[in-house]
This record gives structure tokens, C-alpha cells and sequence, in this order.
């Protein structure tokens, strides 16, 4: 479970201090969908790598399970990536010479899975996103579809808690966009994760379970709470929400 | 095994780079090793010229004072039994001990030492010295002579007639292992042993040998005594050996003219040192000991051998070694340049491993392993460009003559002139000329230079990726993903 509490990121430019996000507190409940929607440049993406750990506030707390992630050393935030958090980027982000099971192993490697443990969760990770068959295909070969399902397996063979997935469709058209979602939402359901997901698309926000939209480093809480499929998900309320 | 296949990737995807980079690194260590491989050439024809001069086993050489070419004057009277030859009306003369006769058909044959005398005791008291661990006296002698056409002198003058000159080493036969005799190799028959010290009999020099049908048995004459040739030596091919070797005591007891040696005199001692360390100690003792006798190290004499040899090794030294690093460093640096650029390229990569996980410390190791390997490769090619380098070195290099420098006296014909009649020139005769050796170069690589070569390239991929490892260190997960968005 996620607890945000006063969150403030200030950010140089040049001799002006920008607010990219402000006083923000919020509870994401363990196994809940929140996706997170806004204008360009009003603090979605800081948001998600605030919690991701990728950047500690300016103010205020980010906890984890009870962990502050402003608190921790950069070893010790580097570790709660690699165990507890799986990221879906956009642009995909896969490493062009490796195939799609070296992409997905990658994942593996901090975490010094046994060479024998990581061909089955590589395989099996790759089966429940649908590409067994594309392997041993590098990404220039795939699909940028395929590509991003690749990329779902990366974030998922660690059996993660969290995926945070900023704009994970942003580069694909509408049919790979449906089956992409569809594929992240089977997984949050059949896996109990907690997902937060930044998008531009109405269409997708809707089938969170909770939708918040960032304007001017604020977060308004705009729709609550769809059941979701854990018993965790359903106790989340917008009293948790700094809405503004 | 991850680490292995993520690395072979990626330097299969940037290929070209890769090769730049390695064969970079390998020019670098190329020269690096054909520079190496030449000074130990170089290096390796010094101690030609210079064992042949010492022998293999003398750290120090002392030498009788060189003797003094005295110009002629009106006035001044040649030593006692010297030969001179002087210029009359009627031709040249020879003179010894004011009696004179005309030249013209006759031989003059003189024996004289290169270096004036050094009595017995003072090898003894080199022998004793602290830091001393052997010394030998040696005698080196030089047999001149001179024939006179039969017309010389007539009609106005003619040139006067070069000497024939035959070296002759007196060698210790207690100490056979000190001295230029310790530098070559038997061909034929066998050396001296303790039990010839009184004998006639001469070690000849294969050259001299040759030129003059001499073998095992043959008898040669040295100023009027006869001696049995009981073997053919073969010295190293840079140097410019004595022709004759005959025992000390023998070479002793031979007619040496004005500047003749007393019994047990010598006018070289051979010194071997304790240590490499004591060499510098013992040359100051002996230069103590002995204050007229030139003290001469391996170091000292080296200063003085001139010609292409010396500049061979100055070019090598100077300009070869200096040359090397330029190119080791423009290799380095462009390695470096690279590494930096394919790090800056891969900003999104390292970013997207950081945020899930890798620690920069793995992320790092990947980057120095790349170039590590670029760094192996290029020394492997370094080397192998380094060894035909050498080749191509040993074959095209000339010949480089080494100048060795003689002494400026010259035992009985020290104030002898040549006049070729009234009016003509005088031809000093005498004196111990300077020597020309030439020295064929022969660069070799040694286990040490590949060694080198090796910790060089992998020293300059270590260097590039360092620089590439520094970027990455400092890259923020956050700033690397933005790059991408």
C-alpha cells in the first residue's frame, strides 16, 4: 500500500523553482487500479517515478508497505525496484540486442534468480502475455505492440507488487491499444497487483477503478471506486485524496 | 552467461565502432612493441659492440694511459729503438737509434702496446679491492708492418704505404672467462688452459683465420717468435675482435719497442664486480687507485661508441618510444571519446536497467567488460602488428656501423712520419685507429613487451569505459527516462 503524505517536488529551471507536484497526499490501497490523466507537463510522470522510487520528494513522504522511499539509500531503493515495483514505459524501453526472453530475463538478473527458476518464469512470463512463440525475436523484429507486451512480461516475471505504467499505449493504435489494456487489466485482476497507469485516453482511465487527474501538480480525484477484484481494493475511499 | 550474451550484442551492434576502437588501441600497441623490440635490438648490438670490447663477464676495464702522439720537430730526438721514417733527398729512411738506411724495399715490423703499461701489482691491488670480485691484466699489442716498394721515395715521392696491423691479446689463462676471448666460440681445436701460460701457442680469430689459411696446427709469427695455433674462435659478428690471442706471460716476454712492457706488466685489467650495484663504487676505487689509467664501465663506454648505431638507439629511445605513447594516448583518447559517445547513445538503455533494478556498480561491470574485450582484441592485433613490425625491421634495416673510439697513441710508431720526399706531406702512422663496427639489427619481441602490450590495451579499454562507467554512475534513473519521453 502506497501512502503519499504532503508531497511537494520542486524542480530547478534555470533561477526558477518549478512546482511539479504540491502538497499531495494520497492512499493507494494494495491490489487497487488508479489511473492518473492530465495535461502534459502537470506532474503525472513525477508522480509515477515518486513512486516508483526513480526520484525522492522535495517535501513530504512517500511510503511503501510502511517504507519511506525518501528515506532509503540509493542501494536499498535500487533493490525495491528490482523486487517490489515493475515499470511499463511508453516508448517500451526494451534493450534492442537483446531478444524478448533476454529483455524479460533482465528483469531477473538483480535479483539473482537461479539460472533453471529464471527459464521457467521467463517462459511462463512470456506465455501469459501471449508471446511464447517470439522468444528468441529481438524487438526490432516484433510489433510495437509486441514489443510492449514484452515489456508487460519484464515488469510482471518478478511477481512484483507494484507496476506503475506511464502512458503504456501512448505508441500504439487503437487495436494493439484495446488488446494492451485488456492484457494489463486480466493480469491486475488474476494477480492482485496494485497498478497505477498515467494516461491521455478516457477510454482507458475508465476501467480503473479510480481515476485522478493532475493539473498544476494537484491531484483531483475524479472517479471512485469501481470494485476491483481483491479484497484490498475495495476499502478505497476519496477521503484519502487531496483533491483541489 | 547473461552477462556474457548482453555483452557479445552489444558489441556486435556497434561493430564498427568496436573494430575502430580495437585496432586503435592495437596501432598503439603495435608500435609500442616494434618500438620495444627494436630498443631491445638496439640494446642487444650495444652489447655486441661493447662484450666485444669487454668480454661478457667485466663490469670495468681499466687501461693504460693512451699514448701521446708527439709531432715531429727539428729538434726533438725519437725514444730509444723507435723506428722512424723520415723524408731525405734521396727518399725516405728508417731510423732506429740514429742509424738510417733508405726505405725504399725494405720491411719495418714493430710490435708496440695499445696502452702504456700497468705493473703486475697493481692488478693485485684492483684484485683486493672490496667490491671486486675478480680482476685479470691482459696485454692487447699491435703488430705493425710495413713495406716499402722499391722505387718509394724516387722521382718526387710517392704514398706512403699503408701498415699491415695484426692485434694480439695477452690473455690470462688463469682467468679465460674475463676479457674479449670470453665472447666468442670455439670452432676448431680448444682454448688455454692454466698449463699453456708458458707455451707459444695463439687462439686465432676465425676472421683472420680465414683470410690467412690458418688452422688448428698452423704456426703464425708475432714479431719474430713462432706460435702454434691450438684454436679457431668465432666472435659475435658486430664486433672487431684481436686477431691473435696468445698467453699473458708469452705476450709478455715479446720485444715491444720503446714502450715495451717489463715483466709482468699489463696495459688492461678485466674487473668483475661484486654486484651490478658495486660497478659505480669499483670504477671510483680503481679511478683512486690508479689515477693516470682510463676506468671505463659498460655505461661510460657506451656514451662514447658513436656513428648509426648510436643513432639508431637515440631515434629509437627519443623519437620511437616518444612517437609510441603519442599513439597510445590519441588511442586512449579516442577509445575514450567512443566509449563516452555509445555510453551517451545508451543514456534510455542504462536509465530503463537502473529503474528496474540493476545496480550501477552491474551496469558499470557490463560497460568495462565491452571495453575490456575491445582492449584484448586490440591487443592481440596490437602484438601480432607489433611482431611483423619487427620483421619487417629486421629485414629492411641496414647494417648500422658503430664508431668506436681508438686510442690517439701509438707504441713505436708514435712519432713516426711518412714523408714522401722533400716537401711532401707527413702521414702520421701510428696510433690505435678508431674502429667501425658494423652491427646488424636484430628487433625481438620479448615475453615482457607482450606482457606489456597486453596490460597497455586492456589499460586503455579500462580507461575508456572508465570514462563511459563515470557517466553512468552519475546518470539519475529519472533524468535518463526523461531523456527518452
Amino acid at each position: 500500500m502506497y501512502k503519499l503524505t504532503g508531497v511537494t517536488k520542486l524542480y530547478q529551471k534555470g533561477r526558477r523553482t518549478v512546482p511539479a507536484v504540491r502538497g499531495l497526499d494520497l492512499v493507494i490501497s494494495g491490489g487497487e487500479w488508479l489511473a492518473v490523466q492530465g495535461r502534459t507537463g502537470h506532474g503525472k510522470s513525477t508522480l509515477l517515478n515518486l513512486l516508483g522510487g526513480l526520484d525522492r520528494p522535495t517535501e513530504g513522504t512517500v511510503e511503501l508497505d510502511g517504507t519511506d522511499l525518501g528515506a532509503l539509500r540509493e542501494t536499498q531503493l535500487t533493490r525495491l525496484r528490482a523486487e517490489k515495483i515493475g515499470f511499463i514505459f511508453q516508448t517500451f524501453n526494451l534493450i534492442p540486442t537483446l531478444s524478448a526472453a533476454e529483455n524479460v530475463e533482465a528483469a531477473l538478473i538483480p535479483l539473482g534468480v537461479a539460472a533453471a527458476d529464471r527459464r521457467a518464469r521467463i517462459a511462463a512470463a512470456l506465455e501469459s502475455v501471449g508471446l511464447a512463440d517470439r522468444a528468441a525475436h529481438l524487438p526490432s523484429e516484433m510489433s510495437g505492440g509486441q514489443q510492449q507486451r514484452t515489456a508487460i512480461a519484464r515488469a510482471l516475471v518478478k511477481e512484483p507488487k507494484v507496476v506503475l505504467a506511464d502512458e503504456p499505449t501512448g505508441n500504439l493504435d487503437e487495436d494493439t491499444r484495446d488488446e494492451i489494456i485488456a492484457l494489463l487489466e486480466r493480469l491486475w485482476r488474476e494477480r492482485g497487483l496494485t497498478l497505477v497507469l498515467v494516461t491521455h485516453d478516457t477510454a482507458i482511465a475508465r476501467r480503473a477503478q479510480r481515476v485522478g487527474v493532475m493539473s498544476k501538480g494537484r491531484l483531483t480525484i475524479r472517479q471512485d471506486t469501481r470494485p476491483g477484484p481483491h479484497p484490498g481494493s475495495q476499502t478505497v475511499t476519496a477521503a484519502n485524496d487531496l483533491a483541489t | 552467461m547473461f552477462f556474457a550474451t548482453y555483452l557479445r550484442r552489444e558489441l556486435r551492434r556497434r561493430m564498427r565502432q568496436a573494430i575502430f576502437v580495437a585496432l586503435g588501441l592495437a596501432v598503439g600497441v603495435g608500435l609500442v612493441v616494434t618500438v620495444s623490440a627494436a630498443s631491445a635490438g638496439v640494446k642487444k648490438a650495444q652489447t655486441d659492440v661493447l662484450s666485444s670490447l669487454y668480454g661478457v663477464g667485466t663490469d670495468v676495464t681499466v687501461t693504460g694511459e693512451a699514448p701521446q702522439p708527439k709531432a715531429p720537430s727539428a729538434n726533438s730526438q725519437p725514444p730509444k729503438n723507435a723506428t722512424t721514417i723520415q723524408g731525405s733527398p734521396s727518399g725516405a729512411e728508417i731510423c732506429q737509434n740514429g742509424k738510417c738506411e733508405n726505405a725504399a724495399g725494405k720491411t719495418v715490423q714493430t710490435l708496440a702496446p695499445e696502452y702504456l703499461p700497468i705493473k703486475s701489482a697493481e692488478v693485485t691491488d684492483v684484485a683486493r679491492l672490496h667490491d671486486v670480485s675478480t680482476a685479470a691484466g691482459g696485454l692487447l699489442l699491435t703488430d705493425n708492418t710495413i713495406t716499402f716498394p722499391k722505387n718509394f721515395g724516387a722521382g718526387g715521392g710517392s704514398a706512403p704505404p699503408s701498415p699491415n696491423t695484426l692485434s694480439v691479446d695477452g690473455v690470462d689463462t688463469a682467468h679465460t672467462s674475463l676479457g674479449p676471448l670470453s665472447e666468442g666460440s670455439l670452432t676448431s681445436g680448444h682454448s688455454f688452459t692454466a698449463a699453456d701460460s708458458d707455451s707459444h701457442v695463439a687462439v686465432v680469430d676465425s676472421g683472420y683465420a680465414t683470410s690467412n689459411s690458418l688452422k688448428v696446427g698452423s704456426v703464425i709469427t708475432i714479431d719474430s717468435v713462432k706460435f702454434t695455433v691450438i684454436g679457431i674462435v668465432r666472435q659475435p659478428q658486430s664486433t672487431s675482435p684481436p686477431d691473435v690471442y696468445v698467453p699473458l706471460k708469452v705476450a709478455q716476454a715479446l720485444k715491444t719497442g720503446p714502450l715495451g712492457v717489463e715483466t709482468g706488466d699489463v696495459n688492461t685489467i678485466y674487473v668483475t664486480a661484486s654486484s651490478a650495484a658495486d660497478i659505480s663504487t669499483v670504477q671510483h676505487e680503481i679511478a683512486k687507485l690508479l689515477p693516470h689509467a682510463t676506468v671505463t664501465t659498460a655505461a661510460s663506454l657506451a656514451s662514447e661508441v658513436t656513428g648509426s648505431l648510436s643513432t639508431a638507439a637515440k631515434l629509437v629511445n627519443d623519437l620511437g618510444k616518444w612517437l609510441a605513447v603519442l599513439v597510445l594516448i590519441a588511442a586512449f583518447a579516442v577509445a575514450s571519446l567512443l566509449t563516452m559517445s555509445a555510453v551517451a547513445r545508451r543514456v534510455a538503455e542504462f536509465g530503463t536497467l537502473k529503474a528496474i533494478g540493476w545496480r550501477t556498480r552491474r551496469i558499470v561491470a557490463q560497460v568495462l567488460g565491452e571495453s575490456v574485450v575491445m582492449g584484448v582484441v586490440g591487443a592481440a592485433v596490437g602484438v601480432g602488428l607489433g611482431f611483423a613490425g619487427a620483421a619487417i625491421i629486421s629485414k629492411v634495416a641496414p647494417k648500422l656501423p658503430a664508431l668506436i673510439p681508438g686510442s690517439s697513441g701509438g707504441g713505436n710508431f708514435q712519432s713516426q712520419t711518412v714523408s714522401g720526399g722533400p716537401g711532401g706531406a707527413s702521414h702520421i702512422i701510428g696510433g690505435i685507429p678508431d674502429r667501425t663496427i658494423s652491427v646488424a639489427l636484430h628487433p625481438s619481441v620479448t615475453v615482457g613487451v607482450i606482457v606489456l602490450a597486453v596490460i597497455l590495451a586492456v589499460a586503455g579499454g579500462l580507461l575508456a569505459g572508465s570514462f563511459g562507467s563515470w557517466r553512468i554512475a552519475r546518470l539519475r534513473p529519472v533524468d535518463a527516462l526523461s531523456q527518452v519521453a
